[in-house]
């Protein structure tokens, strides 16, 4: 497939006016090979196959193959709405359901990113599965040839019309268009689970929920239900938890980070989940992202902040870095264990962090502050969730700038 | 929903009725014997419908809780017990977004939000 380099594209954004209407318009990929001659003496018109030798002949494909996709995986109740909220508002903008369709659609689109919710790939709706004695963990009750062949298309820059699974009736409404993005992001209990959909994927995430703080916050959020008890919450952890640990927790070997969330270590005997314990394991080696670090790659750290420079209130901050394993996979481990008070403590840890992909001195304070009131703003799971949004957005501008770098290659192939 | 589809089995038998009641009189009155069918003033038919869906969803969850508990007292382990488990927490998770979304529908704290320094959204403190 001819890619179109960066040079050209902009040194022809004037002049190639046919690729752009062609795909939003039409809103589907056409894989035109439009030929131009810098010298603009004679038009170019017509697909042809391949490309021509000769330093003025411009090859364009209409349609953005640079779609980038990331995989989002965690339990139900577990933040992912939150972290997709942060991710989006690093890229800038707000993400809204799409406008004029389904009011019950799950997707959410904003500038530069599409988020798809993977119950979409529901292939039993609710009625169905309670016939079958399936809960939607199962595989069973997903349909991943649909979502390979849907996100491998949006990935290749074609639109497609994927389904919509309904979460206040529980059926299975009629498709929605999704237009390639510049960023796709699917998220779900099984983004990993297929093979086929883990290779289309640029990066992964996992969001690792310990039991106790699971339960901590699915309290939270459902006690102001009428009708839910405490029973209720846990034996609806319990039932579901043969299919989560079958299903969707081996995903987390696959990740190429993983965040995960603990009980804090700092308050002996807390069992109000209030204060966390926070790790973001980085898988090394992976393409176009280099792990968030303390200080010295690769050596072991442990640190507190707080002291002479900084003080802070009960029980703190502290901070490990170090290298690891985890599931054979060569690791580095940031954690944090704490809660931020004061802005001053936020910029302060955000100065001694290396590698975090910050346009400009305190990003990630100002990220954190934009959204204060959203879950886990003051602690861990705030801070390494707008951590990997900024990585994100560095894995992005890396990939497109070395798939504009690399036009002639590909070409040429 | 279910009370939706109560309605549809209310409505033709009130309109059947309708023809016996007015044989000889044209006189129209079809917002007597259907009540529900009132013209709501716009206001208050946004109210109705904000406040509809979180309170369809909440007593979808009672139900769906009850019925789950039903279902696992004959066997916990078997597949329509964990399944019925699983509504239960599908349906808690859609009713919590539906506050959530509730919750942030304030216009202008969102255009102040990104746009402090307008005069709109200045604040002095001191």
């Amino acid at each position: 497939m001819a890619v179109c380099s960066a040079y050209t594209t902009q040194s022809l954004n004037s002049t190639c006016s046919i690729s752009t209407p062609a795909k939003t318009h039409l809103g589907f990929h056409q894989k035109q090979v439009v030929f131009y001659r810098r010298s603009s003496k004679r038009g170019g018109s017509g697909s042809g196959s391949g490309s021509s030798s000769g330093p003025c002949v411009i090859t364009c494909s209409a349609g953005d193959s640079q779609t980038v996709v990331i995989g989002l995986a965690a339990d139900s109740g577990c933040g992912k709405s939150t972290f997709m909220r942060r991710l989006t508002s690093v890229f800038g903008g707000a993400a809204e359901p799409p406008k004029g369709g389904n009011p019950d659609s799950n997707t959410l689109i904003s500038d530069m990113t599409t988020v798809i919710c993977l119950d979409d790939y529901h292939s039993l709706d609710r009625t169905g599965r309670k016939e079958k004695g399936v809960t939607a963990l199962d595989p069973r009750a997903n349909d991943f040839d649909l979502m390979y062949e849907q996100v491998k298309a949006i990935k290749s820059g074609v639109a497609v019309d994927k389904p919509i699974y309904n979460h206040v009736t529980g059926l299975l409404d009629p498709p929605e268009l999704i237009k390639p993005p510049k960023i796709l992001v699917i998220e779900g209990l099984h983004p990993m689970f297929d093979e086929r959909v883990r290779d289309l994927l640029d990066f992964s995430i996992y969001l690792d929920i310990s039991n106790e703080v699971k339960f901590a916050w699915k309290i939270q959020r459902d006690m102001a239900e009428r009708g839910h008890s405490l029973e209720s919450i846990k034996a609806s952890i319990e039932a579901r938890k043969p299919d989560f640990d079958a299903y969707i927790d081996p995903q987390k070997k696959y990740a190429d980070a993983v965040i995960e969330v603990l009980p804090t270590e700092l308050i002996p005997d807390d069992n109000e989940g209030k204060v966390l314990r926070v790790r973001l394991i980085m898988k090394e080696g992976v393409k176009h992202f280099s792990p968030v670090y303390l200080f010295d790659e690769g050596s072991t750290i442990s640190w507190i902040p707080c002291g002479r420079k900084l003080t802070c209130s009960y029980p703190g901050i502290k901070f490990h870095y170090g290298p690891d394993t985890y599931f054979g996979n060569e690791v580095s481990i940031l954690e944090m264990d704490g809660q931020f008070d004061r802005l001053d403590e936020l910029i302060y840890v955000e100065s001694h962090l290396s590698n975090i992909s910050t346009k400009f001195y305190g990003e990630v304070t100002q990220q954190m502050l934009k959204h204060a009131d959203f879950p886990g703003s003051n602690n861990g799971t705030g801070l390494f969730q707008t951590i990997v949004g900024l990585k994100i957005r560095d894995l992005y501008e890396q990939i497109t700038s070395s798939k504009t770098a690399a036009p002639l290659e590909a070409t040429k192939a | 929903m279910a009370t939706l589809f109560t309605l549809n089995l209310v409505t033709p038998r009130a309109v059947a009725s309708l023809p016996d009641s007015t044989k000889g009189s044209p006189i129209k009155v079809p917002y007597l014997n259907q009540p529900w069918k009132r013209i709501l003033s716009p206001l208050e038919s946004r109210r109705m419908q904000v406040r509809a869906a979180p309170d369809r969803l909440s007593e979808k969850v009672e139900q769906s809780i009850k019925e789950a508990q039903e279902a696992c007292s004959d066997d916990p382990a078997s597949g329509e017990c964990v399944a019925a488990w699983d509504e239960v927490e599908e349906l808690s998770a859609a009713a919590s977004h539906a506050r959530d979304r509730l919750k942030d529908n304030d216009p202008l704290e969102n255009y102040c939000q990104d746009n402090p320094e307008t005069d709109e959204c200045k604040t002095y403190d001191n």
